[in-house]
């Protein structure tokens, strides 16, 4: 009788074996497996309290500081920074933790030593966060003196450019894990 | 400077881009609809959820477009960044790649459609779906909404130019490789 629940043949194994022998793939499995987990992970409503919306505040915080010292009269209230001439919402997607999430993946689904990976993911985590922080600040300035470009500058230009600042951190990151010796044989 | 070719082009496409994803998700949507009601309508880079069985007057959603296709201009950009982007195996691999980010985008706009119907047209959309409908379509357009609309330009770039980006960033490794697979080649 047919069954779903029948062990796999040994060709089955043999080519599920040669799926992850091609590195493309494992990259490709390893890499939406983790993006999979860790944005289900970050959706569930006590991570997104206990972590992402704090997370956020931080950033807002953050934003709202380096404002100031650029002579903006900047208050932050929750995710909100403000000032007396333009205010802006950091969401989820603002806070430049789903550009870290993926350049993570990148990293662990790479072919690299794991002091390769570790230095890859704390080095890049700390750009996103600075290229981040000056986008937050652009935009607020943008907002400001060119109120009407606002979305244009915020949908096209800043997103398309962290996802590519994103994908040259990971070149660079993986030419160095293998020109420094770092790649495994 | 990729960057703002990228612009460009996406500028001078978005109409028939936009006009597109509407279309392929309008019939996905529509092949899985008994009685089938809705019509997407793109309206000035937004679409309009059109129900035959809404009631007349009633106000019409809407969807923006630009969140949903942006990421094209990502997809230009990465492949006008590696060599030869103009060669006719570059322009092939471009147009499988623009394919592949097509279907995301409409599949993206699917979902949005579909969690509205779920969770946005208040009692009739209590009545008419379950949790598990709500969650997965909620679900569904989250994870192409964020990680997907990311990550989706980088994944298709790199499935699709795996030697040439390799060769970018691991040279030695690439080579070896090469030599090995072209020695394993004359032996047989």
């Amino acid at each position: 009788m047919f069954s779903f629940f029948a062990p796999p043949s040994r060709r089955h194994v043999m080519t599920l074996h040669r799926i992850w022998d091609r590195p493309e793939a494992r990259f490709l499995i390893v890499f939406v497996g983790f993006l999979g987990m860790s944005f289900t992970i970050v959706a569930l409503n006590p991570v997104n309290d206990a972590i992402v919306l704090p997370y956020t505040a931080w950033i807002a915080r953050v934003s709202g500081a380096a404002l100031r010292v650029l002579g903006e009269p900047a208050a932050v209230t929750g995710c909100i920074v403000s000032s007396p001439r333009f205010a802006v919402t950091i969401y989820n997607g603002c806070n430049g933790l789903i550009t870290s999430l993926i350049l993570v993946a990148g990293v662990l689904a790479f072919p690299a030593r794991w002091t390769a990976k570790l230095v890859g993911v704390v080095g890049g985590l700390v750009v996103i966060q600075i290229l981040n922080l000056i986008r937050i600040l652009t935009l607020f300035f943008i907002g400001i003196h060119f109120p009407n470009y606002f979305n244009n500058a915020h949908v096209y230009i800043w997103q398309s450019l962290i996802i590519i600042a994103g994908v040259a951190l990971w070149v660079v990151w993986a030419n160095w894990s293998a020109a420094g010796g770092e790649a495994p044989q | 400077m990729t960057l703002m070719v990228g612009v460009i082009v996406w500028l001078l496409l978005r109409p028939a881009v936009d006009a597109a994803v509407a279309g392929l998700a309008q019939t996905l949507i529509r092949a899985f609809e008994h009685p089938r009601v809705t019509r997407l309508v793109e309206d000035g880079h937004r679409v309009e959820v059109h129900r035959s069985d809404f009631r007349s007057g009633s106000g019409i959603p809407t969807i923006a477009l630009a969140e949903n296709n942006f990421n094209l201009i990502v997809l230009l950009a990465l492949y006008l960044a590696l060599p030869r982007p103009f060669s006719r195996r570059q322009l092939e691999r471009l147009l499988m790649g623009c394919c592949v980010l097509y279907l995301t985008q409409a599949l993206n706009l699917v979902f949005h459609v579909k969690t509205l119907y779920a969770t946005g047209l208040g009692e009739w959309s209590q009545q008419t779906y379950s949790n598990l409908a709500r969650n997965v379509f909620g679900f569904g357009q989250y994870f192409t909404d964020l990680p997907g609309r990311f990550s989706f330009p980088f994944l298709i770039w790199l499935g699709f130019n795996w030697d040439l980006v390799m060769g970018m960033v691991r040279p030695d490794v690439e080579e070896k490789a090469h030599t090995s697979s072209k020695a394993k080649k004359t032996r047989s």
